[in-house]
């Protein structure tokens, strides 16, 4: 406290003297005033440096390799941008990386984004009790261990005479309601067994940020003859701006690189890429591969093209959704 | 009171993680002060009908320390097993993973083919010079060392083996029409020839039509990529190895492949969702008599048994209901009928410490005795000469007359590059069937895919 009431003295001296800003304090005050600032994002940093930079790194030089389960224990072998050529050319690169863009939006844009509000909305405007029970049971689906979370779609979609829907629904919808199968509707299952899941995250943080609206400005819509729609679209909406960006940007990065439900769900099938994703190609390269000889270089290099992809978004979403604003300091602050 | 200094306390909790990390890091095969030496061995295996394939390597500890003994060497052992049924492909990157790390088990049991690769990155240990001094090893049938080989060299030893049938159900060909003798004479009539891939294919589609099965459910396959699916290439003509070991593409044969299963998923004998279908579902429908022609392997018999359809009355409900027969010729293709072995094998790990110690078990579990244990409760046949007349394995009627396809066996290449072209070629079957591709889009499909993959490793022919 001393040594900010000695700064803003400082500062205040500065001013009155008409000096052109505030003059730079000694090095070892700016280091002590710094360091505790450092000291508690150094965690975070060394998270970062270790599991991302140092990985992203060996990333990149591995996918100039050729190494494969073949050659695992020889030395490295650079072979240029072969990789990559081989990438790029592939018959399929097109289609995977349109089914890519078709599953992370898809499942966003509905689940992730559009369900999570509907259920943040619809669980803060009943009963607290009743809302608190509700967004439990949509947690249930991320609760569930991901393999066992799986399977009970599995047994949900198989094919006639096998799938628990296919056994149920003509019984309440007739013939053609016993159609949706996974083999027949791979996507429907695909987002909706992820969507499940990355709507209880929107949900909560949205729920949150819902319920910390002043409830006097609910209160004075009302008394003005605010009907629902207009207090959600002219007063929650826009109340809960910065949490629905921040939604929108951390699931968008997060779709683009989940994989494990639709490996154990379609493996990407069925017949040709019709599920696969640019992550679950990756994976398939390096890890899985039924006869044995994993591509590790190659696999790499799918990675290494998606963290590009998922870093340049990142700074397209920062830039259009002008992230600066919301960590600049508060205005009145400056004064 | 008085507490400890925090400082103190943290240096215990430094000295426990430690500790901890030290013995997590310490060499499984280091002999303890008694001696003692651990071999660890790794092994995939159905449960309840495979798991004498690592429970043998345990079993034969008490006669390699007696053998130690005899021998005059001071060194015991003892067996560690890790078994589970893990899919195929995670079992092995697991391997190549551990190998890499320095973890690897001393033993691990795996496809032959595995030595393609295995061999070739140097993980498992050339045994060709270590073989001779277990005289175990001279009883294992020759013409299985075969599999073993890579360079004129052997990198494992035989676990089992088995044959690939084509399984038809009794009852439901009564049903369709079939006298008793037509029935009866099935096997003889594979086994010559003169029951064809085609006629298979008519008497399926006469069974959808007759309501005998349900539509689709005239002739199955297995539901994900397997070894299976080579032999159709092989039926119809096609060489997958040319005189300097390089893979070869026939493109011709291919498309023949994908015609076949593209017909039948036309006219409704096969499904367009077999593939994938859980194994589960799939073994379930087969064993209980819902699929008239499928193409499996020696092996789901014993499943079958134990698994699926023990309370109909077990493998007398099977050989009540169920024949079996080589798979049928093609007649377009080489008009021969066929079937495929595809041997697992032991092979020790080139990180093992102790090779010698690892084969001597593997050699004490290569007994006619623990062998045909394992065969009669797996389905699997005989690796060893001795068995040919040992009563508990003649006895088995199933073993015995599944035994006999041997005749028209073939098998997987020993290469690095089959999986890649494994995996090309399955995925055009696989987009025929579910009807993404046309035969002639999946053969250009799959020629693309294997250029991409494996570029001057592959040789295109046939088009």
């Amino acid at each position: 406290m001393t040594q900010q009431i000695e700064e803003e003295s400082e500062a205040l001296a500065s001013a009155a003297v008409g000096a052109p800003g505030p003059q730079r304090r000694p090095l070892g005050r700016r280091v002590r005033s710094t360091a505790s600032a450092y000291g508690f994002m150094a965690p975070a940093v060394a998270l970062v440096l270790t599991f991302f930079v140092a990985a992203g790194i060996l990333l990149l030089i591995l996918s100039f390799t050729d190494l494969q389960s073949a050659n695992f224990n020889d030395a490295w072998t650079f072979i240029g941008f072969d990789n990559y050529e081989r990438l790029f050319t592939d018959a399929f690169f097109p289609k995977i990386a349109r089914n890519t863009v078709f599953y992370v939006f898809t499942t966003l844009i509905v689940f992730n984004l559009g369900l999570a509000l509907v259920l943040a909305l619809v669980t803060t405007s009943i009963p607290r009790r009743a809302g608190f029970f509700f967004r439990l049971v949509w947690l249930l689906p991320r609760l569930t261990p991901s393999v066992v979370y799986i399977m009970m779609w599995q047994r949900i979609g198989s094919a006639d005479p096998f799938g628990i829907y296919n056994q149920i629904a003509p019984e309440f919808l007739g013939a053609s309601g016993g159609n949706l199968y996974l083999g027949g509707s791979p996507w429907t299952f695909v987002v909706l067994t992820n969507g499940f899941i990355g709507a209880s995250f929107g949900m909560i943080i949205f729920t949150s940020a819902l319920e910390s609206i002043p409830k006097d400005l609910l209160t004075a819509a009302k008394v003005d003859g605010a009907d629902t729609w207009r207090i959600i679209r002219d007063i929650k909406i826009p109340m809960i701006k910065w949490p629905l960006l921040f939604i929108a940007t951390y699931q968008t990065l997060s779709l683009l690189t989940s994989f494990e439900y639709i490996l154990l769900l379609t493996q990407g099938g069925p017949g040709l890429f019709t599920t696969e994703v640019w992550a679950l190609t990756s994976y398939k390269r390096a890890f899985a591969s039924y006869a044995g000889n994993n591509q590790w270089a190659y696999g790499a290099t799918w990675a290494v093209v998606l963290v590009a992809i998922a870093l340049l978004l990142a700074v397209v979403y920062v830039k259009l959704f002008k992230f600066n604003e919301l960590i600049e300091e508060p205005r009145i602050e400056n004064l | 009171m008085k507490h400890r200094p925090t400082r103190f306390r943290a240096l215990i909790l430094l000295g426990i993680v430690f500790a901890l990390v030290a013995a997590a890091c310490t060499s499984s095969d280091t002999p303890d002060d008694s001696g003692l030496i651990t071999i660890v061995a790794r092994c995939k295996a159905a449960p309840n009908v495979e798991d004498g394939r690592c429970n043998n390597l345990l079993r034969g500890v008490v006669a390699a320390n007696a053998q130690l003994a005899a021998d005059g060497d001071d060194r015991r052992v003892e067996v560690q097993i890790i078994q589970d049924n893990a899919d195929w492909g995670d079992y092995r990157t697991e391997f190549e993973l551990a190998s890499s790390a320095g973890e690897a088990p001393d033993i691990i049991v795996s496809g032959h083919e595995d030595i393609g690769v295995w061999a070739t990155s140097g993980i498992i240990t050339d045994v060709t010079d270590l073989l001779g001094d277990y005289p175990e090893f001279d009883d294992v049938t020759p013409s299985l060392w075969a599999s073993t080989e890579l360079n004129g060299k052997r990198w494992g030893v035989p676990q089992d083996a088995e044959a690939r049938p084509l399984y038809f159900r009794k009852d439901l060909l009564l049903e369709l029409g079939w006298t008793q003798t037509e029935v009866d004479s099935l096997p003889a009539n594979l086994a010559s020839g003169a029951f064809t891939w085609e006629d298979m294919l008519d008497t399926a589609e006469a069974a959808v039509a007759a309501g005998v099965v349900d539509e689709g459910n005239g002739w199955w396959h297995r539901p994900v990529n397997g070894n299976d699916f080579l032999y159709y290439y092989y039926s119809a003509g096609g060489e997958l190895l040319d005189d300097s070991g390089a893979l070869i593409f026939d493109q011709a044969a291919a498309l023949q492949v994908y015609e076949l299963v593209g017909g039948a998923v036309d006219r409704g004998i096969l499904s367009d969702t077999l593939l994938g279908t859980s194994w589960a579902d799939w073994n379930s429908t087969v064993a209980n008599g819902n699929v008239l022609f499928v193409f499996g392997g020696s092996w789901q018999w014993s499943d079958w048994a134990v698994n699926y359809v023990v309370d109909p009355d077990g493998e007398q409900y099977l050989f009540d209901n169920l024949g079996f027969g080589p798979i049928p010729a093609l007649a377009a293709g080489t008009n021969e009928p066929t079937t495929l072995t595809h041997p697992l094998l032991y092979m020790v790990s080139s990180g093992s410490e102790n090779p010698d110690l690892a084969l001597m078990v593997i050699s004490k579990a290569t007994t006619k005795e623990l062998n045909t244990e394992y065969a009669l409760a797996s389905g699997h046949l005989a690796i060893l000469t001795s068995q040919a007349d040992y009563e508990p394995y003649t006895s088995s009627v199933f073993l015995s007359e599944v035994g006999a396809l041997l005749e028209f066996t073939t098998f997987v290449p020993n290469s690095p590059f089959f999986s890649a072209w494994s995996e090309g070629y399955f995925l055009g079957l696989s987009a025929v069937e579910s009807g993404a591709a046309t035969p002639a889009e999946a053969v250009q499909i799959v020629v693309d895919q294997l250029q991409n993959e494996l570029g001057v490793d592959v040789i295109i022919t046939g088009g």
